[in-house]
């Protein structure tokens, strides 16, 4: 079914006069529940009534571009009218309205006008995508009924899914040969690859979901394409039979590599990948609706995009909706200051160290989306900082986000259906305040990041000395957090609240271990905690790290555990004897250790290395294996002999090295036992654990199997 | 104006001077070059400089601006009205931005009409040696114990256990 539309144009165009936007209500999108949307030769979007449809727009939106002097561009203007029905027109930026040019064309042209004018043309509305900004456009958007509100964290549906897990190994093997499918209930599919496949898509065609989780889709996806061109089958993931790709990609983020696979999105079908997508891993399937619902993309995309570009694509909806054009290409550099000025500005969040050791009854306050409520609360925009009077851009579309944030962080604590959106709406507000300063943010600026770490300082200081005058010990403090030991907390929270105006919550520790840093003083970010009801905290330590392998992580697990028993930190004791024992069983049990619970996950960050290094043999395993890896790519492996840097792929490994791993135990137990052996002047000074335990130890080495300390 | 980058090597207003040089050489020419303060200088450094922190020349004539992006880059050039500009060449801004070296080559041989313009980087790579191309010298100094030996490109952050504090007084956020 083809729909011709009105196109909403930002600006009317011709006689130079500006428009009033035109609220369509259009009939055959209202009330909709789009469930995929794809920008291929106009529009196309999936929604369920009944049974999933499709409908096609015609929809050819132009891009915007000003020049600095027209005339000096006159036979280029020419030309764009002739072949691209160029017009002037005037639209909203930002910071103001530009007269210039509407073009109607893809990228290609917009980079061969860059080209030509040498840098000095700016563009407008080049990248956004169509499908997108169709729906901005049209204020509708994916995963809800469009007539109601995209910020309410109750949107019912009924989509039908499937889940297909995959047991082989999608590196070492072309075709699987044991996959579970499981919908009303759970099929097991096992055998020949081709037997297997070939049930796979009958399955699925029977089935007919809307929504397939899959374990590796965007590794298997490509696999099933060959084996199905190869065998004449047709792949029922999409309901076309076309499907949209995205390159895999290496980037930088966070100071880390990360690595994108190369993806197969099918037409109207949600198709996630349940080990790659962050956002599935954090905030499930709902979690990637409302991330379409934010952001107007197509939960396809949603579920494999970062919570940056999320964010990113969300505040570009917004400007689409309210008719502000979005830069191509990031231009407004920093404005020119003083080194002095500089100094004073570009810091970052407020620290202080804590002294290591270990205290009982400590209250964690805890400052709920504090950088983004900052941006709301102090109006900071690119465009309005240093103003008063309007609110800016920014603020104006994060102040809905961080309240629907506040809303679901109090719902996940009475119904666990919320948790998924909350932790969605928590990633984005996490990395809208890092976008301000992001060289690629549409609508960032670095000044903008700076207001807001030096009004979070300024904050976290105020806080500090509130608490102090409250006769409060502060303990620590990371950037939105401050540990306060004292009475009367409740009473403290509101006072910060009132003085802020932003939202704080506490968490109360029956005993928390700050760790030391080599130098003795305490480590910012290494500790753990036994919080009221009974659950341990931990940050830092091996049972949190992604690289720790599984047999030392259940060791550290499992020590905890015990210690979660223990009250008070004069309790501990009592549960330290169980402690070192979990060590010694593991240290014990080390030399029958199951490989793949050894195996080390790591991120790797180029693909030659220098000097030799566990994770450069590591890298030439893998690719000595046969397997293409590219800078960002997960892998893991096994340590055969560290002293020589041999290691193994998780599949391939055989044995392990012994002191190496054993290395790594004691690296968890040392976090560990330090609860015990510390002698500072709190409740726990006086004890003398570490006495008690190497007693313990020189009693188990007469016995032959405890372990050297 | 002139600043002697070393005994020998002055350079003058209304040039444009790509040099390669160890890190040293271009902090000792600038700090200990009291006219740099005089005149209206501008510095322009990515995210990761290497130099801003040892910087020592405290003058109000001294500016800074710090661009992200390549079009960021070529914003600050064009725009740059100062006796003196000296740029820290930044590699990864022309990451997927090869089509602005042209026209960032022709702004700064522009601004070396009338200014001083310095671009800076420890080692040669491929974005430097375009913009390179469009100066009217290019002076490479060796470091001087290992003659020969070019200084190889390591990353960009700043930080270096024999260099002085960083300016930045808190810890990042994590």
């Amino acid at each position: 079914m083809t729909q011709q539309l009105p196109h909403r144009k930002p600006w009317r165009c011709s006689d130079g006069k500006r428009a009033e936007l035109p609220a369509i209500v259009w009939g055959g999108v209202k009330g909709m529940w789009i469930l995929d949307s794809v920008g291929r030769d106009g529009v196309d979007l999936w929604y369920r009534e009944g049974s999933v449809k499709c409908r096609h727009y015609d929809y050819d939106p132009p891009f915007y571009l000003w020049l600095p002097d027209p005339s000096a561009y006159h036979e280029m203007i020419d030309a764009l009218g002739e072949q691209y029905r160029a017009g002037t027109c005037t639209f909203r930026t930002l910071s103001g309205d530009l007269s210039g040019f509407s073009v109607h064309a893809g990228r290609s042209v917009a980079e061969a006008i860059e080209q030509q004018t040498c840098g000095d043309a700016q563009l407008f509305n080049v990248d956004v995508r169509r499908d997108q900004r169709f729906m901005a456009e049209q204020r509708i958007f994916p995963c809800g009924e469009t007539g109601g509100s995209r910020f309410s964290p109750d949107f019912p549906h009924d989509l039908r899914q499937v889940e297909i897990r995959i047991h082989d190994n999608p590196v070492r093997s072309a075709i699987c040969t044991d996959v579970r499918l499981i919908h009303e209930r759970t099929e097991v599919l096992q055998g020949t690859g081709q037997s297997v496949i070939t049930d796979l898509f009958s399955l699925l065609e029977a089935i007919d979901p809307d929504v397939i989780l899959m374990s590796q889709a965007d590794l298997w996806m490509p696999r099933f394409q060959r084996y199905a061109g190869s065998r004449g089958l047709a792949m029922p993931f999409s309901r076309t039979g076309k499907y949209r790709r995205m390159d895999s990609r290496s980037y930088w983020s966070y100071g880390r590599m990360e690595h994108k696979d190369a993806a197969l999105i099918p037409d109207g079908r949600v198709l996630i990948d349940t080990d790659q997508s962050f956002m599935y891993r954090e905030g499930g399937l709902d979690g990637v609706l409302m991330a379409a619902r934010l952001s107007g993309l197509s939960p396809n995309l949603a579920s494999r995009f970062t919570p940056g570009t999320l964010i990113s694509s969300y505040e570009v909806y917004e400007a689409v909706r309210r008719g502000i054009v979005v830069p191509f290409r990031k231009a407004d550099a920093e404005k020119v200051r003083r080194f002095a000025d500089l100094k004073e500005a570009d810091r970052g969040g407020m620290m202080f160290q804590p002294v290591a050791g270990v205290y009982g009854d400590v209250d964690e306050i805890d400052f709920t989306s504090m950088y983004p409520s900052i941006i709301v609360n102090s109006n900071l925009s690119p465009e309005s900082l240093g103003q008063t009077g309007r609110e800016g851009f920014l603020a104006s579309v994060l102040r809905p986000v961080v309240l629907l944030r506040r809303e679901t962080k109090k719902k996940r604590k009475e119904d666990a259906r919320y948790a998924g959106i909350d932790s969605l709406l928590k990633w984005m507000l996490v990395t809208c305040f890092g976008y301000t300063g992001y060289k690629n943010a549409k609508f960032g600026r670095i000044e903008v990041h700076e207001a807001i770490t030096r009004k979070s300082r300024e904050i976290l200081m105020q806080t500090k000395d509130l608490a102090e005058s409250r006769g409060f010990c502060v303990l620590h403090g990371i950037v939105d957090c401050l540990w306060v030991r004292g009475t009367g907390i409740d009473d403290l929270c509101a006072e910060v609240n009132r003085m802020t105006g932003l939202f704080v919550e506490s968490e109360h520790f029956d005993w928390i271990v700050f760790l030391p840093l080599n130098d003795g003083g305490g480590a910012y970010n290494r500790y753990y905690g036994r919080l009221s009801d009974g659950s341990i905290k931990v940050r830092g330590i091996a049972a949190r790290r992604h690289d720790t392998p599984e047999y030392i992580r259940a060791m550290q697990q499992e020590m905890l555990a015990l210690m979660a028993t223990a009250r008070a930190p004069a309790e501990l004791g009592e549960v330290r004897d169980g402690v070192y024992r979990v060590y010694c069983n593991a240290v014990r049990n080390l030399p029958f250790a199951p490989l793949p619970s050894l195996a080390i996950s790591r991120r790797i960050s180029r693909k030659t290395y220098a000097h030799r290094c566990i994770e450069g043999a590591a890298v030439r395993a893998y690719r000595d294996a046969g397997v293409d890896i590219s800078p960002g790519m997960k892998i893991r492996y096994v340590v055969r002999d560290a002293r020589t840097y041999r290691v193994d792929p998780e599949w391939t490994a055989e044995r392990f090295d012994p002191s190496y791993y054993r290395g790594l135990l004691d690296k968890a137990w040392k976090e560990i036992s330090y609860a015990f052996r510390w002698d500072g002047n709190d409740v726990c000074g006086e004890w003398k654990a570490q006495k008690v335990l190497e007693s313990l130890h020189s009693a188990g080495r007469q016995e032959g199997y405890m372990p050297e300390r | 104006m002139r600043i002697m980058l070393r005994k020998g090597i002055t350079l003058h207003q209304g040039t444009f001077t790509a040099v390669i040089a160890p890190e040293q050489v271009i902090l000792s020419a600038l700090n200990d070059n009291p006219d740099i303060g005089r005149f209206l200088t501008l510095f322009v450094c990515g995210n990761y400089s290497r130099l801003l922190t040892r910087f020592r020349q405290a003058s109000p004539n001294i500016e800074l601006r710090r661009p992200f992006t390549a079009d960021q880059l070529l914003t600050a050039i064009k725009e740059a009205g100062h006796t003196v500009i000296i740029i820290e060449h930044d590699p990864t801004l022309f990451d997927g931005a090869e089509r602005l070296l042209a026209p960032i080559a022709a702004a700064l041989r522009e601004a070396g009409r009338e200014a001083l313009v310095i671009l800076y980087a420890p080692a040669m790579d491929r974005p430097f040696g375009t913009l390179a191309r469009q100066a009217d010298r290019l002076i490479e100094i060796m470091p001087s114990d290992e003659p020969g030996y070019r200084q190889p490109y390591q990353g960009t952050r700043p930080y270096r256990h024999d260099a002085a504090a960083p300016a930045q007084k808190t810890l990042e956020v994590f």
